[in-house]
């Protein structure tokens, strides 16, 4: 398995993410017939068989680069192709840790929609959990499942249903036993009438968390009032604000240098001036009568003698190329968010429910 | 397997979470016939939850009973509330005429009127029967609060929960899972987990792709909360090596975890950055003794030497382990200089795994990712920052709460690559070699 477990070599067979940059992760499967066409070149598959994960790879022609990465259900997040919005790893990690899921947990996700939490499911769930994810949207439903198989995930951990969970409810025949869910998670247009049909199937043992993901506030209100009356308690909705950092390196350009500079400037115009004097006291006004060689000559001449010499003080580097960095300045740390930052994913709402004593005594 | 499933239940001999209605929280041990202190809330024998799922919630009873209740603690408007107390929010409803519809009437005189003195209180408490002692106080407080009919019924709702909330003997019992013990610690003394969230505990262990059966080389300064964290995802399969920068690990927190010791043993090794770093230094030399020698020992001899052995086992088996490498993921939560500490632990890391750090502060992994941009051994250097912002969650109310809890920390996230050759900045050789290539086309 690719999400579950660990790998140390690349062998035939294996799901391998290309990563060519961070917005470009190409996820392939090992086949030593086939090449990988990038636009920073050709790499076959065979000379891939037998690298380490982690190895970066040459083009055939040698210019272009990629490495080799194990897929892990937070690269895959960054890598899926999308069928719908997904939910990305900053929600998906808070909600996993809020609910409490951990190995062995028995999770109800709907919908499936691209599989993104899907697979950071399984993985926490592993081979001792379970996760029951059910999608209504035919072809989606078949992109999914034909996902979890290749990936190894089919079965143990993960059962997916082609169901409508709102109209039809959460119980399943593909699957041996009861559901006894011990999280749910509900990430489609109205979550209110999918909570109705939860009671079959959660465990009535042990303390159930639910969270619904809506990314408008009218739909967090109607989720209120149904988790209200199917009994849920503890509710508080929250929202995750997650930013990504960009660190550079600035400069540190003092004003008293600044201050030198100006002066050096100054001192070097007044000089300027001052062989301009020199030169007419010496050499006196050009005359009419002077013949045009005459007049070139003495220009040359004048260029020469009054000439300021290029200055040695260069505090800040103008003119020059300088690399971030470079030893001979000095320069802080410093750090913006990123170019376009997601302010609002989706408002998260959680509640939960306590086991049914009847069950305890 | 080795698998253990997370408790569910109250059993003994474990640490569990007791919520109050004051929203304090409180760490109990289940002793067998041990009775818990819960100040003004009062007094309940343990032996009364044991048995009892976690999110169960419980009144105390005179002479330490407790009777199990439906619902959660602070939820007025719970269908399962006690009946004279929906009565009383019934009522208050009805009052709407009397309510204001605004609080633009309320004139706030002063505390004297809106609270009772500590020493009604006390009186109230001895001359109540246990169990009704806040529902009392409540009543006393609705008659000698002058400004009640004056407020709006919502604060009104709130004005009574509050009094609710302080008076009510009331618990809940809940699993002290990573989440909670992280709470604990943040309420106490936030420096001790250097102040983070538990959204920033969850992205940890997703970016560090936690699960069972892996092994961790950590760093934990929170005294063991992150390596209980660890352990509850793994749940009996897999190994951490800690590496500490004392004589002796910090594992404080541990005693509160909810795995036996025999499972914290076998599967947290632990080794100081002395040893790791040098190991060939600081293997313990060790030569068993014949048997013979072994039985010719006085007692006391025997057991030291027995102990000498184990500690020897343990350290080279530690080396050995930090030795071989190749771990399947780096996390670091320190307030040692991080840039240059990944620098000098990347090589242990094995290829595709991930490497997380841990900083309140943001300063020390803005340095880390700008050395790491030129760290060929890094791939995709990221600073992330996760805040969760809560909301006051009440239908037709719905709005951010007014203030938030601040800080929470960073995380630094990058991918531990291996370079096809050293030094070599991947791009800039690729385009040098593009124009040779060019020309060598051109030329033939
Ligand atoms: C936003 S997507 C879910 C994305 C998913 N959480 C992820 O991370 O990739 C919502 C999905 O729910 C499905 N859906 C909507 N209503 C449904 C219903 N009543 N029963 C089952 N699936 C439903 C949609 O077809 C869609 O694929």
């Amino acid at each position: 398995m690719s999400f579950i477990g660990y790998k140390d070599t690349i062998g035939e067979g294996d799901l391998v993410l290309a990563f060519l940059g961070r917005d470009a992760i190409k996820p392939i499967v090992i086949n030593k017939e086939e090449t990988l066409n990038t636009r920073f070149g050709s790499f076959p598959h065979a000379q891939m068989i037998g690298l380490k994960y982690g190895t970066q790879m040459a083009s055939i022609k040698g210019y272009g680069f990629i490495h080799l990465l194990q897929p892990s259900a937070e690269l895959w997040t960054l890598s899926l192709p999308h069928r719908t919005q997904i939910v990305y790893t900053p929600d998906s990690s808070y909600i996993t840790q809020r609910l409490g899921i951990t190995a062995g947990s028995r999770v109800i996700e709907a919908g499936t929609g691209s599989a993104s939490f899907s697979h950071a499911l399984a993985r926490t769930v592993s081979a001792e959990g379970h996760l029951f994810t059910y999608e209504f949207h035919e072809p989606r439903f078949l992109e999914a499942k034909k996902e979890f198989e290749e990936h190894g995930l089919l079965g143990t951990p993960v059962t997916i249903n082609h169901r409508d969970v709102c109209k039809d409810g959460f119980e399943i025949s593909n699957y041996d036993g009861d559901v006894k869910a011990t999280s749910v998670f509900l990430d489609l247009p109205a979550p209110w009438e999918a909570i109705a049909h939860l009671s079959q199937v959660i465990s009535q043992d042990e303390k159930v968390g639910i969270c619904c993901f809506s990314p408008c506030i009218e739909q967090v209100s109607k989720t209120l009032d149904a988790l209200k009356e199917y009994g849920w308690t503890s509710v508080q909705m929250v929202e995750i604000q997650a930013r990504r950092w960009e660190a550079r390196q600035q400069m540190v350009r003092q004003v008293d240098d600044a201050v030198l500079r100006l002066k050096d400037v100054k001192r070097r115009k007044l000089e300027g001036i001052e062989r301009k004097r020199r030169f007419y006291a010496e050499h006196g006004q050009p005359r009419d009568e002077d013949s045009e060689q005459e007049v070139e000559k003495r220009k040359e001449l004048e260029k020469e003698e009054t000439k300021v010499d290029r200055t040695e003080f260069n505090p800040f580097g103008r003119g020059l190329r300088i690399k971030d960095g470079d030893e001979a300045f000095n320069w802080i740390k410093v750090s913006k968010t990123e170019a376009e930052v997601k302010s609002h994913t989706s408002y998260l709402t959680f509640a939960f429910k306590q086991a049914t004593p009847s069950s305890t005594t | 397997m080795t698998f253990i499933k997370r408790q569910t239940t109250v059993q003994y001999h474990q640490f569990c979470l007791i919520r109050l209605p004051s929203e304090g929280i409180k760490i109990v041990e289940i002793r067998p016939q041990g009775i818990v202190k819960l100040g003004k809330f009062g007094t309940f024998a343990v032996d009364q939850i044991v048995g009892f799922p976690y999110g169960q919630s419980f009144e105390i009873l005179d002479d330490n009973n407790v009777r199990p209740i439906q619902g959660s603690l602070v939820e007025l408007e719970d269908d399962e509330q006690d009946d004279s107390l929906k009565e009383k929010i019934q009522y208050l409803r009805q009052l709407d005429v009397e309510s204001s519809e605004t609080n633009r009437d309320l004139v706030d005189i002063g505390n004297a009127t809106q609270e009772l003195t500590q020493e009604e209180i006390e009186t109230l408490k001895k001359t109540s029967n246990g169990a009704n002692i806040g529902e009392a106080i409540i009543d006393k407080l609705i008659k000698s609060h002058v400004n009640f009919s004056q407020k709006t019924k919502h604060s009104q709702e709130k004005y009574l929960r509050r009094k609710q909330q302080k008076f009510l003997r009331r618990f809940t019992v809940d699993l002290l899972g990573p989440s909670q013990l992280l709470q604990y610690f943040l309420e106490k003394d936030p420096t001790k987990v250097l102040d983070m969230s538990e959204e920033s505990m969850g992205l940890l262990l997703s970016l560090a792709n936690v699960q069972p059966g892996g092994r961790y080389l950590v760093i934990d300064e929170t005294g063991g909360v992150i390596v209980n964290a660890l352990l509850d995802r793994m749940r009996g399969s897999g190994e951490l090596l800690v590496v500490h920068e004392n004589e002796h690990p910090n594992h404080s927190a541990l005693k509160y975890s909810n795995f036996e010791p025999s499972v914290i043993d076998r599967m947290v090794k632990t080794i100081n950055l002395l040893q790791f770093f040098e190991p060939e230094d600081e293997r313990v030399q060790w030569n068993d003794l014949s048997q013979q020698e072994i039985e010719e020992m006085k007692s006391s001899k025997k057991a030291h030497y027995y102990r000498r052995r184990d500690n020897a086992i343990q350290i080279n088996d530690a080396i050995d382990n930090a030795v071989k490498g190749d771990f399947d993921a780096l996390i670091i939560v320190s307030t040692l200089y991080t840039p240059t500490l990944v620098k000098k632990m990347i090589a242990k890391v094995g290829g595709s795994r991930p490497i997380v750090v841990y900083s309140q502060y943001k300063e020390p992994l803005v340095e880390t990712q700008v050395e790491s941009m030129q760290n060929l051994e890094l791939l995709a250097p990221t600073l992330h920052e996760t805040r969760c912002r809560p909301y006051q969650t009440i239908i037709g109310r719905l709005h951010p709460l007014m203030t938030m809890k601040g800080g929470g920390g960073y995380l630094f996230h990058a991918i531990r690559v291996f370079p096809l050759q050293e030094g070599v900045q991947a791009v800039g050789r690729g385009i040098k070699k593009r124009k040779i290539d060019d020309q060598q086309s051109v030329d033939s």
